[in-house]
């Protein structure tokens, strides 16, 4: 995790042009190939969707192959400039020269829904793994070493652990999230059992085969978490699990509105996946290669945790303070204040800035390191807020206060306007967290050490960050708009 | 150009142009045009531009469209067009046009700004970087000795300019590492390993450079500092010279030996680790010997340590010895108790003079019960191998330890300044050596004189911590041309370790007058315990230490001899 240094950086730079030439090509025929699939699962103009694949996947190979370095990075890569393609044309300019108004746009979009899986699982997956597979074994650029004991280990540990935040409703046998797209089961209990912890562990492993060397912290990690499990609530729930079930299959809106609980129970899934991966990661990282002398750092980790958490507290309550007015008009603030009925003003802005520090703390000690500039530090930041919208109103709230979590589709549509200020938030806070860490460090850079290493951990450009935010981002927001 | 100004112009004219999405999806023209210059000169000024990285910034720029979407069309807008933000699902579903719109905007935000980056980049060459820091620094501090003072006093000046770099700190030190002195005790009783009470100077320090060597001489016309040659690295004759603009001198204390030869040819100091090391290894070595030594009185002379000084050290090392030397009898079978002896000399008629009388009475009994010998109002005359001369007597033992005096460091006495009786230089109520705006002094090699009370202060570390602490403002109120803090402190008290879980400590009461609360024993040994272990530098530091003591509880102190001794 922590190995994937700078030379990334370099590395988008300095491939040669004979590979250039073969990846647009390769583009091409992956991208023809998924346009047929389209096509034919859609039952649209095969010549169309063919010569729309085989175009995304040439303008894929010509932009996009230098950063598809790995499997994962060429899969993230290929999600977002799907997810981008869809909002772009067929969600954006086609409506719009059809001079559609807000209304007519919105359901033609939701009629267009089957096209976006399409364009995720047969355009962007096949052309951005290919091309990344390309990538990873022809790159001329020493990459960080890859280590499939760590990723398989660490990945089908934390996927596991994943699995279990459904045990209650596993143990009570009604609910099973991560199989929601199959339909009725009708094998036994113990049967689904294992089977729910098999594709727990099945995408647990494959997060840690694909995202080993991209991912560096905990944040980032919950943030690919989060992107992973919206791609796979696309690849397992609407496809894979129908397929087990020889249903035929259905990619419309309202099919995915129907499975819209499991979309979130993939969110909170990956996110613990994340984590736990990031955890396992971590400490593999500092017992077998931070210990090692020859990787030796000028100062321990111990006390940048601690003032992390202060600054994310800092940050938080900044961040909390500045979001205080739409929670407020959304009618979200009196519920974090454990108020159902009235919002008494000093009590409730008292607990509501209590939890902001408290979860700006989770910022500081997860999203450090993540940014060398203001403008990512706030994209990490929307991401968080986004992150604590699943986490927060989505889940841990009703369930702290009546023991149930509503994932339906009206929830979220209930939800929908506290997004915005939970995107506030994690904005304000991931801005004033920068603010302070860089207040503190930028007379300790005068140490050519502590700016080598500030260097080396600050995430570099090339990586797929820029893809993951948009389509998770994107995605994060789209469907409950769409699907609600 | 400026790099601010470039970056603005480029995400203006970025911004421009994506806003044609704007204007087509949000319907308000100049509304529209104006945001897009707003967010594109944000998003050009938040980003460091590299080159060629053009499908980031278009899936960042894209990225960036979905929250502001949110921000702008459903609550700003609506704010600005005096109507409440439309905070309904169903509401807010009827700007998915504008979602869309904001969407490509910042993908098409993202795009231009690159390929306007990368075009200013191509026609007007790379950013002009800030200019390096470094290369502005205009004084020069150099700080003379690497104990708490020096440390200390190079860390506040750290403190005190942040990142301003137009000061450069240069600390010259003998040795690589602060030495805990509080803890030296428990090195010599083999308690803690001799580096755990060591912090390296370098890794604590971040814009300070560190020099270690010896310095030969001082040109205080010339304002430099000449160091000593390094003859094991091949340069004898080659002395290197550092310039100052401002000398601190924190060059400590060495041994006082009153002018008897043979002390200082006998006994071991006890000021540094290396002497503490010895010690340790020498009082094993004279165990080792004393065990196949067949005669009794020599083996009694080998198993007598003689220690000279009843202060903090002296008290402190007897404690220690007595119960590292007790300790070990077990692994010498043939070693009777009755034969060893710690003795303490001490020239005035009580033990610990810098702590009340009843503490300093009950250090001495409690002491005496574990098997210490006191000989109060004694002095020490003289030394030969195998015997210590006292004014009252001869004591026959191998060992001499020398706590009894300390005078200011040698190359203080060579420099053409104002000196004390004890040699120490004389500095004024700001800590400036008198005559000399740019040379400081502190801790044990200054006389300091308490502004408030006028009071000559302690050479202890508690002081030399504070003095050091006001000299960096100093330093900083003359660089910026602010008049001077005068030294004023309260002592906080004095705590000592007299044996196994036992000690005396005389804290004084905040806001009292200078009123003191005394405690011993146990309760005194863990606060001891607690504040010194607070007050080591360093987190790995303070571990290390706790485990030892951790081990020490359940595991008898080793006798491996790390060093030979002569």
């Amino acid at each position: 995790m922590s190995q994937s240094h700078a030379s990334m950086a370099v590395q988008m730079d300095t491939r040669t042009g004979a590979t250039f030439r073969i990846e647009p090509l390769l583009g091409l025929c992956i991208g023809a190939l998924g346009g047929a699939l389209q096509g034919s699962l859609l039952a649209s103009s095969l010549v169309q969707t063919i010569l729309c694949g085989g175009l995304f996947g040439l303008a894929f190979g010509l932009f996009f192959a230098k950063r598809a370095t790995s499997p994962g990075a060429g899969l993230i890569w290929g999600l977002a400039f799907a997810l981008l393609m869809w909002i772009v044309f067929p969600a954006g300019i086609l409506p719009m020269l059809a001079g559609a108004s807000s209304r007519v746009m919105l359901s033609d979009a939701r009629e267009r829904f089957p096209q976006l899986v399409a364009f995720v699982l047969c355009l962007g997956m096949p052309v951005g793994t290919t091309l990344g597979i390309w990538g990873g074994l022809h790159s001329k650029v020493a990459q960080a070493k890859f280590s499939w004991g760590r990723a398989i280990v660490a990945g089908g540990f934390a996927g596991t652990v994943g699995g279990l935040i459904f045990s209650r409703w596993v143990s009570s046998g009604d609910y099973f999230p991560l199989l929601a797209g199959y339909g009725q089961l009708t094998v036994s209990r113990s049967a689904i059992v294992i089977l729910h912890f098999g594709v727990a562990l099945l995408i647990g492993v494959t997060f840690g085969l694909l995202f080993q060397r991209d991912v560096r912290g905990y944040g980032s990690c919950m943030g690919w978490g989060l992107g992973y499990a919206i791609f796979w609530w696309f690849l397992g729930q609407l496809t894979l699990l129908p397929l087990a079930a020889h249903r035929p299959l259905d990619w419309s809106a309202d099919q995915g509105a129907a499975v819209f609980g499991s979309l979130v129970g993939h969110i909170l899934y990956g996110l613990i996946l994340g984590v736990t991966y990031a955890t396992l990661d971590r400490f593999w990282v500092r017992l077998f290669i931070q210990s090692d002398p020859l990787n030796r750092e000028v100062e321990g980790a111990g006390v940048h945790i601690l003032r992390s958490l202060g600054w994310g507290a800092a940050a938080g309550l900044v961040g909390g303070i500045i979001a205080s007015p739409i929670l407020l008009a959304t009618g979200v603030l009196p519920r974090v204040a454990g108020l159902a009925t009235s919002f008494s003003g000093v009590r409730g802005i008292l607990i509501h800035l209590l939890v902001s520090a408290l979860i700006g703390m989770t910022y500081g000690l997860l999203f450090r390191n993540e940014a060398s500039s203001l403008g990512l530090g706030v994209a990490w930041g929307w991401l968080f807020g986004l992150i604590w919208w699943y986490a927060g109103p989505m889940t841990l709230l009703p369930l702290l206060q009546t023991g149930v979590c509503d994932w339906s589709t009206d929830a979220a549509s209930a939800l929908l306007p506290s997004l915005m200020g939970h995107l506030i938030y994690g904005a304000a806070t991931a801005l004033t967290f920068m603010v302070l860490e860089r207040r503190y460090t930028r007379w300790l850079l005068l140490d050519p050490r502590i700016a080598a290493r500030e260097a080396r951990k600050v995430r570099p450009v090339g990586t797929p960050a820029p893809a993951l935010w948009l389509f998770a981002m994107g995605l994060g927001v789209l469907l409950p708009i769409l699907l609600g | 150009m400026n790099r601010s100004v470039r970056r603005s112009l480029i995400g203006m004219l970025a911004g421009a142009a994506a806003s044609v999405v704007l204007v087509a999806t949000l319907g308000h023209p100049l509304v529209s045009v104006v945001l897009g210059i707003a967010v594109g000169v944000a998003y050009s000024a938040s980003l460091d531009p590299t080159r060629g990285a053009y499908v980031d910034n278009l899936m960042s720029g894209g990225a960036l469209g979905v929250p502001l979407w949110g921000l702008v069309s459903v609550i700003a807008i609506p704010l600005f067009s005096n109507r409440m933000p439309e905070w309904s699902a169903e509401q807010i579903r009827m700007h998915f046009p504008s979602l869309v719109g904001w969407v490509v905007y910042g993908a098409a935000l993202g795009l231009l700004s690159q390929g306007l980056s990368d075009l200013a980049a191509k026609m007007l060459g790379p950013e002009v970087a800030p200019k390096s820091p470094l290369s502005s620094e205009k004084t020069r501090v150099v700080i003379l000795g690497g104990g708490f003072a020096g440390m200390r006093t190079a860390e506040c000046l750290e403190q005190q300019f942040r990142s301003n770099a137009s000061l450069s700190i240069t600390l010259v030190s003998e040795t690589n590492a602060l030495l805990f002195t509080p803890m030296l005790a428990e090195v010599a009783g083999s308690s803690l390993e001799p580096s755990h009470i060591s912090t390296p100077l370098r890794s604590s320090l971040h814009r300070t450079e560190f020099i270690r060597g010896r310095v030969a001489e001082i040109d205080l016309a010339g304002r430099r500092v000449i160091l000593d040659s390094d003859a094991a690295a091949g340069d004898a004759g080659q002395r290197r010279g550092i310039p100052y603009d401002h000398l601190v001198f924190a060059l400590g204390a060495v041994s006082n030996y009153l002018g008897m030869a043979n002390l200082e040819k006998y006994s071991f100091n006890f000021k540094t680790l290396l002497d503490a090391i010895r010690i340790r290894n020498h009082v094993i070595e004279m165990f080792e010997r004393a065990d196949r030594e067949a005669d009794p009185s020599r083996r009694k002379a080998l198993l007598t340590f003689v220690i000279a000084g009843g202060g903090f050290a002296g008290v402190e090392l007897a404690g220690a010895l007595n119960d590292y030397a007790h300790g070990i009898l077990a692994d010498y079978p043939k070693l009777l108790k009755e034969e060893l002896s710690i003795v303490l000399v001490h020239s005035r008629d009580r033990i610990l003079p810098e702590l009340s009388e009843s503490l300093g009475r009950y250090a001495q009994k409690r002491m005496e019960d574990r098997g210490v010998i006191f000989r109060l109002g004694t002095r020490l005359t003289d030394a030969h191998p195998g015997a210590v001369v006292l004014s009252d007597g001869e004591i026959r033992a191998e060992t001499l330890v020398w706590t009894a005096g300390t005078a200011p460091n040698p190359l203080v006495k060579s420099l053409p300044l104002e000196k004390d009786k004890r040699g120490a230089l004389i500095v004024d109520r700001s800590l400036q050596v008198q005559g000399h705006p740019n040379l400081w002094a502190v801790g044990d090699c200054a006389a300091v004189t308490d502004a408030k009370t006028e009071k000559p202060c302690p050479p202890t570390a508690q002081f030399a911590l504070r003095e050091a602490q006001v000299l960096a403002k100093n330093i900083r109120a003359q660089v910026d041309g602010r008049p001077l803090q005068k030294f004023h402190f309260d002592s906080l008290g004095a705590l000592c370790v007299v044996g196994h879980q036992t000690a005396c400590a005389e804290l004084t009461v905040p806001f009292s007058r200078g009123r003191s609360m005394r405690f011993s024993g146990l309760l005194a040994w863990l606060m001891w315990r607690g504040i010194y272990l607070a007050k080591l530098p360093g987190l790995e530091r303070k571990i290390r230490v706790l485990m030892d003591w951790t081990v020490e509880l359940f595991f008898p102190r080793d006798i491996v001899q790390t060093i030979e001794l002569k």
